[in-house]
């Protein structure tokens, strides 16, 4: 089993998912069965975690042949950008069972599944079984939000589902054309990452298929203009759901970026990243101000999650270390807030009846601890220093202002924005006077504290002391940029001697 | 000679057992209920013979005999076990079926068994005579099976449509083989192939005309652009099972003689690639379209069997003539045919008495009320869409793998395109049955069969996804 511990952490709960759609069970057996598998697979994820040396490669590589003739293997493999969002979905899934008790079988069943195959999509080496994993990680969303969402459910799952259809059958297509091109350039057919990342594009078959890959990429982040759908799914789908889109999902769409975009199409990548660190900034400035305007709860943190979104591509964007590893570290930082956000409203939402701003207030007196750790979490997700948001923002933006001044200032100041309306909102939210909705709201248990508290407390030794965890990231991310200069070296050269050869004749 | 009649056993087993089917009918010797046990232990016999008499390459049984008539190649075998499995999973699902619908006879199975034998034949056929006489057998029994029920208005336009268009489609083949005839003094396809490799395509214009009509033939018979109009008619008015039969098993031999006949030579392909490019376009998205209008399941199944003919058609224009394998075209036959003999398996018996169960808005709430069944029909809209890990996404991409190989980017993008629209009346059925309360008990008779043949599909969805295949 632990040679292949990858493995298990994918399969065990796509499979405990699987049976437990086949076979009858009542609610709890099904959230005792997902319970126990989800700590299973945090076991696994910190066995994993303590054995990863950090040297920038991959690590605990599983290979095995699958479709020989098309040269297809099932790759799966670690290194310190996929050690993060893997270990992101690991530490937080399991607070899900904890959190939610009184779910339908199917709920938890599709859970186990989502968790499965993010982890498949994070750990594959393999272009093709990559794109499995990332259209199979959408058909749970899909019925979560459609089973058990809001009033506006249909809409909304049409809306998730065909957008980011669309993006990942373009990405289809530009993953065959990078297979094809493959075995036009070495004769041999290979869908291998390491080796795809060997190829030379160039011209517009290039160019589209980078818009391709990015595509996908763009609207699972989202990155702006390609939020449309995000409001409307994160507002109707039930908590568990939202919390896996925005904690999880979203940063493998960023993730992504790094793993296929960057090794591939350096150069296009190089040439529009200007372009893309604005649309980054756009995205931040514009859903922050839209956030401001909401008066349901959900929403404004949907938009306020698109808003971060933004910041943590813009660092991918930059193209230097700081930017790159603030980006990934933030990737981790918001998980946590965010997804201890989208919970606390779940939360909200179940004990009040409510989810309109308006409608809510004076929690702070009612429920104390409640207010507390939603205060953390909040202002995690502000970026306060001490708080693991702070280290992460700081390098991206730090980042951001030696890859271009503009777009530095712009960044930092846009962070101002997120400030207005988290502290605007709680201030509404948990102090003023108690409504009808709140007056008897309940605090938390002892068990929601205990499934809480190692969140809280990640979000502030992240903050004290990220060194420990910077260390395994920085290598990675070293290993990133220099094959991004690498690509641009090589095109370069390739240019110079294409310029000087009439002046040879 | 005897080794011609062993590589003919699986077509040899299923004339016998269709004429047994049909003797004992005549004596009312056997019920309605029994008769489909019967039939499928015909093609289940069949199945076996054809998985087990192997030949490895080309091989021409009848070649001293009959001059070349028929030939037995991997294509082909492949080719015939599909045909056969459609023949034994319909015969499973009708006999749920008739449990609702009074209108059944035991000659049904025979009739089933009829048309496929003149499928096994078509798809080994190399000379037009022998092609036009399967095309006819086949297709005579499916005029039949459309109109089965006889009380049935649709049913009875259904089948006088059919009847004419296809009449005009075997005369049109007719003509073909008589110009091609005029030509060559021959009709094998050896023959052609040599004359074209010799002379060339264009040196005599009845040659090139009388390609021409056969392939419009062909193109009719697997409701390709602009040929397609008659199809949501047609497969609207035929009963479940037939309407499943048609969509996969009838599909199958006619691409897989459209595949050999243009593969005779290379020039003849080449020379009809470019139009085939155009019409595989526009049968997907004019497919598309069609689809997204419709209402009932059956009428939007039929639009979608258009678009799945474009998808077809890319792969015939990507193959090459040259060392030509057909690999490509038969994993998407098998995996469209899993797939959509499987929803209609399970429509067969959910769509109750005298299919009173038709629109997307009659499947409201099924998951609530028969969880399994939704979840196979999921399963089988899930691979027609082509969404993985299902067979039905492989058989995409293989189809897109080869058509960018052969250069064709342009179609192979196309063909992605619509497959995003093609997500939306997949998914409408889909949302039908999960996210909308139950408005109906789908209270059915009970029957064995249907639900059980459903499950075996359902599973095969995912075997056939995992079975590899070299392009």
């Amino acid at each position: 089993m632990f040679e292949h511990i990858l493995s298990s952490m994918i399969f065990l709960p796509i499979v405990a998912g699987l049976l437990l759609l086949l076979f009858p069970a009542t609610k709890s057996g099904a959230r005792a069965v997902g319970l126990v598998v989800s700590v299973a697979v945090l076991l696994l994820g910190l066995k994993l975690y303590t054995g990863f040396n950090g040297a920038g490669g991959m690590e605990f590589v599983e290979r095995q042949t699958w479709v020989q003739s098309l040269g297809i293997n099932y790759i799966l493999g670690v290194d310190g950008i996929s050690l993060f969002v893997l270990m992101a979905g690991a530490v937080l899934i399991p607070l899900i069972f904890l959190v939610f008790s009184t779910k339908p079988k199917g709920y938890y069943a599709n859970l186990l599944i989502v968790e499965g195959a993010m982890a498949g999509a994070v750990c594959a080496g393999d272009l093709i079984l990559f794109y499995i994993f990332w259209e199979v990680m959408l058909l749970p969303i899909f019925f979560m939000i459609g089973l058990y969402g809001g009033q506006g459910k249909v809409a909304a799952t049409l809306k998730i589902t065909i957008y980011t259809i669309a993006g990942s059958l373009l990405m289809l297509a530009a993953i065959l054309y990078l297979g094809v091109t493959y075995h036009n350039q070495f004769g041999v057919w290979s869908f291998d990452m390491t080796k795809i990342a060997a190829l030379q594009l160039h011209g517009t078959a290039a160019l589209l298929a980078f818009i391709g890959f990015m595509l996908a990429f763009a609207i699972k982040i989202p990155l702006f203009p390609f939020h449309t759908w995000l409001p409307d799914a994160y507002t109707e789908a039930p908590s568990a759901a939202t919390f896996i889109l925005s904690a999880i999902m979203a940063k493998i769409g960023v993730y992504a970026v790094i793993r296929f975009v960057i090794p591939v199409f350096g150069i296009e990548f190089t040439r529009y990243a200007l372009l893309l660190a604005y649309l980054g900034v756009i995205g931040m400035m514009y859903c922050g101000i839209a956030a401001i305007a909401q008066k349901d709860f959900k929403r404004m943190l949907a938009f306020s999650s698109a808003s971060h979104m933004g910041i943590i591509a813009l660092g991918i964007f930059c193209m230097n270390i700081q930017a790159l590893t603030g980006s990934l570290y933030q990737i981790v930082a918001h998980a946590t807030s965010t997804g201890a956000l989208f919970l606390f409203a779940g939360i909200l939402e179940e004990r009040s009846g409510t989810r309109k701003i308006d409608d809510l207030g004076g929690i702070a007196s009612q429920a104390p601890i409640f207010a507390f750790f939603f205060a953390i979490a909040m202002l995690a997700s502000v970026g306060l220093p001490g708080t693991n948001g702070f280290i992460g923002e700081f390098l991206i933006i730090l980042g951001a202002i030696k890859f271009n001044v503009i777009i530095g200032v712009l960044a930092g100041t846009g962070l101002i924005i997120g400030v207005c309306y988290m502290l605007w909102m709680f201030q509404r939210v948990f102090f003023e006077k108690a409504k009808d909705s709140t007056a008897k709201f309940r605090d938390l248990s002892s068990a929601e504290v205990v499934a809480f508290l190692p969140i809280v407390i990640l979000i502030i030794v992240m903050g004290i002391y990220p060194q420990p965890f910077l260390k395994k990231i920085e290598p990675a991310a070293k290993m990133q940029i220099s094959s991004i200069s690498q690509q641009v070296q090589v095109a370069d050269t390739i240019v110079l001697e294409k310029g000087h050869k009439p002046e040879q004749k | 000679m005897t080794r011609d009649f062993y590589l003919l056993l699986p077509l040899v087993i299923v004339g016998a057992g269709a004429i047994l089917l049909m003797l004992r009918a005549a004596f009312g010797k056997l019920t309605l209920d029994a008769a489909a046990p019967v039939s499928m232990c015909v093609f289940a016999l069949a199945f076996i013979a054809q998985v087990f008499t192997g030949t490895t390459g080309h091989y021409t049984p009848y070649g001293s005999v009959f001059s070349g008539m028929l030939v037995v190649t991997d294509f082909t075998r492949v080719a015939s076990l599909i045909i056969l499995a459609c023949g034994f999973f319909t015969s499973m699902s009708s006999q749920s079926y008739f449990k609702d619908n009074d209108f059944g006879l035991v000659e049904y199975y025979s009739l089933i068994a009829f048309s496929a034998c003149g499928m096994l034949l078509l798809a080994m056929s190399q000379e037009l005579i022998t092609a036009f006489i399967s095309l006819e057998i086949m297709s005579l029994s499916i005029y039949v099976l459309v109109g089965f029920n006889r009380r049935n208005v649709a049913g009875s336009e259904a089948v006088l449509k059919y009847l004419m268009l296809g009449a005009f489609t075997g005369a049109f083949f007719t003509m073909g083989t008589a110009l091609i005839y005029g030509a060559l003094q021959s009709t094998k396809f050896v023959a052609i192939g040599n004359y074209i490799s010799t002379q060339g395509l264009f040196h005599s214009p009845a040659l090139v005309g009388g390609a021409f009509f056969i392939i419009v033939a062909f193109l009719f018979k697997v409701a390709a652009f602009p040929f397609h109009a008659w199809v949501v008619d047609v497969y609207d008015g035929a009963s479940m099972p037939v309407t499943g039969f048609m969509a996969t098993a009838l599909k199958t031999a006619i691409f897989a003689i459209f595949a050999n006949f243009l593969m005779i030579n290379p020039a003849l392909k080449s020379s009809w690639v470019q139009y085939l490019f155009y019409i595989a376009i526009l049968t997907m998205f004019g497919g598309n379209l069609i689809a997204i209008g419709q209402k009932t399941l059956k009428r939007m199944l039929a639009a979608s069997g258009i678009v799945h003919t474009g998808y077809l058609l890319i792969a015939l224009v990507a193959v090459s003539a040259d060392h030509f394998s057909g690999n490509v075209i038969l994993f998407y036959l098998a995996a469209y045919a899993v797939s959509t003999l499987g929803i209609f398996a399970a429509l067969s018996y959910l769509t109750g008495k005298g299919e009173k169960r038709v629109a997307f808005e009659d499947f409201k709430g099924l998951a609530k009320s028969r969880p399994y069944s939704a979840a196979a029909i999921t399963i089988f809209l899930l691979s027609m869409a082509g969404i993985p890990p299902t067979a039905g996404f492989m058989g995409k991409f293989y189809i897109i793998v080869s058509a960018i190989n052969a250069g064709q980017v342009t179609l192979a993008v196309l063909g992605i395109v619509s497959s995003i629209l093609s997500m939306w009346y997949y998914l409408r059925l889909i949302i039908n049955m999960y996210f909308h309360e139950a408005q109906d008990s789908f209270e059915t008779e009970k029957s064995l069969l249907g639900p059980a043949c459903t499950l075996i599909l359902a599973v095969c969805v995912f075997a056939i996804s995992f079975y590899p295949i070299a392009i």
